[in-house]
């Protein structure tokens, strides 16, 4: 990227003044139901939705395809209304307004460029359409132009632009309106993956530079992991889950989450009291949970935080550990995963296991017993 | 490339393409031109007897002499038909034609855009049931519907009754301009709606909301963004008027009068009454002429802009 920075001239359409650690966009029990095709049932695509995005901050909205991720980030830049609930952007209330007098923009699913515009006159437009002198409009799409490493482009329409051209366009031309608040749906969707990963990193860099909020949706957890502040993942139009990356990946809050997001060892427990739970084959784990002794509950752990050891071997008791017998072995290359069986249980626990492929690390063999460990506080109780 | 792009007929001559030289693309390029001859084959025909020859006749006719009896003698290939072309009633006669031809088409313009946008913008269902709507006078003869009007007009007719009822004076509607203006509109219009309808079906409608997005109103959306996209849709629904409208013979010769005589029926009558052939095909001859350099021009500025 260039080495220029946005200016620090305010944004232009909405010079407003909001008190420090006003929530860039505060979401307040927003629903959105759509007419069901011919009178059928209404869809709800957006449940309750509450949530507070803080300045600066690279937020993602992350679920799969169909969960309401598009349409809330629609009724944050205007396109669609909340049947119920409330939208503040810096502390006002967006209610009904039309998209033109919000202060953000957007970076559409699919750019939206204007085909008969070239580049140059693409990311004008916002400006032009606020009626800033000409001058500025040059010198505001210049140094845009710039940031996003266009140069030389100016005059091309967006079809004769590849993907990867055409996002930088879609960006720019919504960032030189110094939006307070970015909006991007899915806007490395249609690249391929490397440069999707290059975009990935270039995109988070750009947005630490500019300081502006970033509201991402997305359907791929990698991307959401890789570039976000926060995380909020969604599924049916409810939000399940909000936080910091780590949080989100290793304290899934429910089934949906802890699957959707990595790949995960999920095993049946009992209560045995506020700290641990008993598996199937009778050993106790120590897990801390708020449930009542004697609830079945489900147990995640993710593959990568278990090891393997000789059954025969000392043992480690700051670990929790369950005896096993290994069923099959695939060598991945830069890991090597297990599958573990339980010696005991009915049904007996299996798990996951992954072993980066470094020296001095023991393999096993398919057939063999084991002793599989980790460090209790990687297993958690989920709600589900 | 200058080797692969030789005829193909030379069987088996041509040398293999080269690994790295787009012969194969060529080749199927070729293949697909010849198929699309055989499919236009049928339609070349029609269009070889029923319009070039016709228009070949014509052409013929118009460099024709009148003899002293009125007998059109052909062969002496004459410029008198065409010399006669300036004369002060047959300009008069096409500045009539085109004025109405050109308001013909901005009214279609104007009352067809909103109709094409709402069709555009509506439920497939509402859509096709519309589109029925629109289709529905062709079901009957221009001839007849033209026929209607006369009567609607007419001096008995409800229009000029229901002026009279609220008090207005009489006015006079048939045979007017007027009357021949909203006969061509009335039987132009689905050619207007159509093509319009066609490029705003066409149009991403994600980038009216990119406008929005971008501090455009409603208004400036539509300047800037519908309006030029869809400028395929109004320069193709223009042509499809104006021409049909500056040629029309049908409607000005039922709903006008003799005041209000356009190109078409004074061709017509150079056929028919004046029996001056010659000069009948050198006008046809130079409405051609006209309305090919229209399209041409209007195609050029208008058409391949996006
Ligand atoms: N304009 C609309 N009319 C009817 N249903 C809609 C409309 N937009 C979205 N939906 C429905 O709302 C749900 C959520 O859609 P969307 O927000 O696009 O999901 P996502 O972006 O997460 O894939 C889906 O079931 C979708 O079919
Ligand atoms: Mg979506």
């Amino acid at each position: 990227m260039g080495e220029v920075s946005l200016g620090d001239t305010a944004g232009t359409a909405h010079p407003t003044v909001a008190p420090a650690g006003t929530p860039a966009v505060s979401i307040d029990g927003v629903t959105k139901r759509f007419p069901g095709p011919k009178g059928g049932e209404a869809v709800t695509a957006v449940d309750r939705l509450s949530l507070d995005i803080v300045d600066g901050e690279f937020f993602s909205l992350l679920g799969p395809s169909g969960c309401g991720k598009t349409t809330t980030l629609r009724m944050i830049g205007g396109f669609e209304y909340p049947t119920s609930g409330s939208i503040r952007i810096f502390g006002d209330e967006v209610g009904l307004l039309p998209p033109n007098r919000r202060p953000v923009n957007t970076v559409f699913q699919s750019y939206a460029l204007f085909p008969h515009m070239t580049v140059e006159r693409n990311i004008a437009f916002g400006l032009q359409m606020q009626d800033v002198a000409d001058d500025e409009v040059r010198r505001r799409v210049a140094e845009v132009i710039e940031l996003v490493q266009l140069g030389g482009r100016e005059t091309r329409k967006p079809r004769q632009l590849s993907g990867g051209q055409q996002q930088r366009v879609a960006l720019a031309r919504a960032l030189v309106n110094h939006p307070k608040v970015l909006l991007l749906d899915e806007p490395l969707g249609a690249l391929d993956l490397k440069l999707r990963q290059a975009m990935q990193l270039e995109l988070k860099q750009l947005q630490e530079r500019v300081g502006i909020t970033f509201i991402y949706v997305t359907h791929d957890q990698e991307e959401a992991l890789t570039m976000s502040d926060r995380i909020a993942v969604m599924d049916e139009g409810v939000m399940l889950q909000v936080g910091a990356p780590e949080e989100i990946y290793d304290r899934p809050r429910t089934r949906f989450v802890a699957d959707f997001i990595g790949d995960t060892n999920l095993m049946t427990a009992t209560v045995v009291d506020g700290r641990s739970v008993e598996i199937s084959d009778g050993t106790v784990l120590r897990v801390a949970n708020d449930r009542d002794v004697g609830t079945d509950v489900t147990v995640a752990v993710r593959p990568e935080k278990l090891g393997l050891r000789r059954p025969d071997g000392e043992r480690d008791t700051s670990l929790d550990a369950v005896q096993g017998r290994v069923d099959r072995v695939t060598f991945l290359g830069n890991a090597i995963a297990y599958e573990v069986t339980a010696l005991a249980g009915d049904p007996p626990v299996r798990l996951r296991v992954r072993q980066g492929n470094a020296p001095g690390v023991e393999h096993f063999a398919a057939g063999e017993e084991v002793r599989v460990r980790w460090v209790p506080p990687s297993a958690t109780v989920l709600e589900d | 490339m200058a080797t692969t792009l030789q005829p193909a007929s030379r069987d088996g001559e041509r040398p293999p393409p080269a690994p790295d030289e787009p012969g194969l693309e060529v080749d199927a390029e070729r293949a697909e031109s010849r198929r699309g001859l055989l499919i236009g084959l049928p339609s070349l025909v029609y269009l070889i007897v029923f319009f070039a020859v016709p228009l070949a006749i014509v052409f013929v006719y118009s460099f024709g002499a009148r003899s002293r009896t009125g007998r059109t003698v052909l062969g002496e290939w004459t410029l008198d038909s065409y010399a006669r072309l300036a004369n002060p009633l047959v300009l008069e006669i096409t500045a009539r034609s085109l004025g109405y031809a050109l308001l013909t088409t901005l009214i279609c313009l104007v009352v067809g855009y909103p109709f094409a946008y709402y069709l555009a913008t509506r439920s497939a269902r509402v859509r096709g049931a519309l589109l029925v709507l629109v289709m529905i006078p062709f079901w009957s003869n221009l001839l007849v519907r033209t026929y209607a009007w006369r009567v609607l007009l007419g001096s008995d007719g409800p229009f000029v009754r229901a002026l009279e009822a609220m008090g207005l004076p009489t006015v006079q509607l048939l045979f007017t301009p007027f009357a021949i203006v909203l006969g061509l509109v009335y039987g132009f219009l689905p050619f207007m709606i159509l093509p319009l309808y066609a490029a705003i079906e066409r149009l991403d409608f994600s980038l009216v909301e990119a406008a929005r997005d971008l501090y455009a109103d409603g208004w400036q959306a539509f300047r800037k963004v519908t309006w030029p996209l869809s400028r395929p849709g109004v320069v193709a629904g223009s042509i499809l008027v104006f021409i049909p409208s500056f040629g029309a013979y049908v409607t000005p010769e039922i709903l006008g009068g003799s005041r209000t005589t356009m190109l078409g029926s004074y061709v017509v009558s150079q056929f028919l009454s004046a029996r001056d052939q010659p000069f009948g095909a050198a006008l046809s001859m130079a409405i051609l002429a006209v309305m090919l350099i229209t399209a041409i021009v209007y195609f050029r500025s208008g058409g391949r802009n996006l």
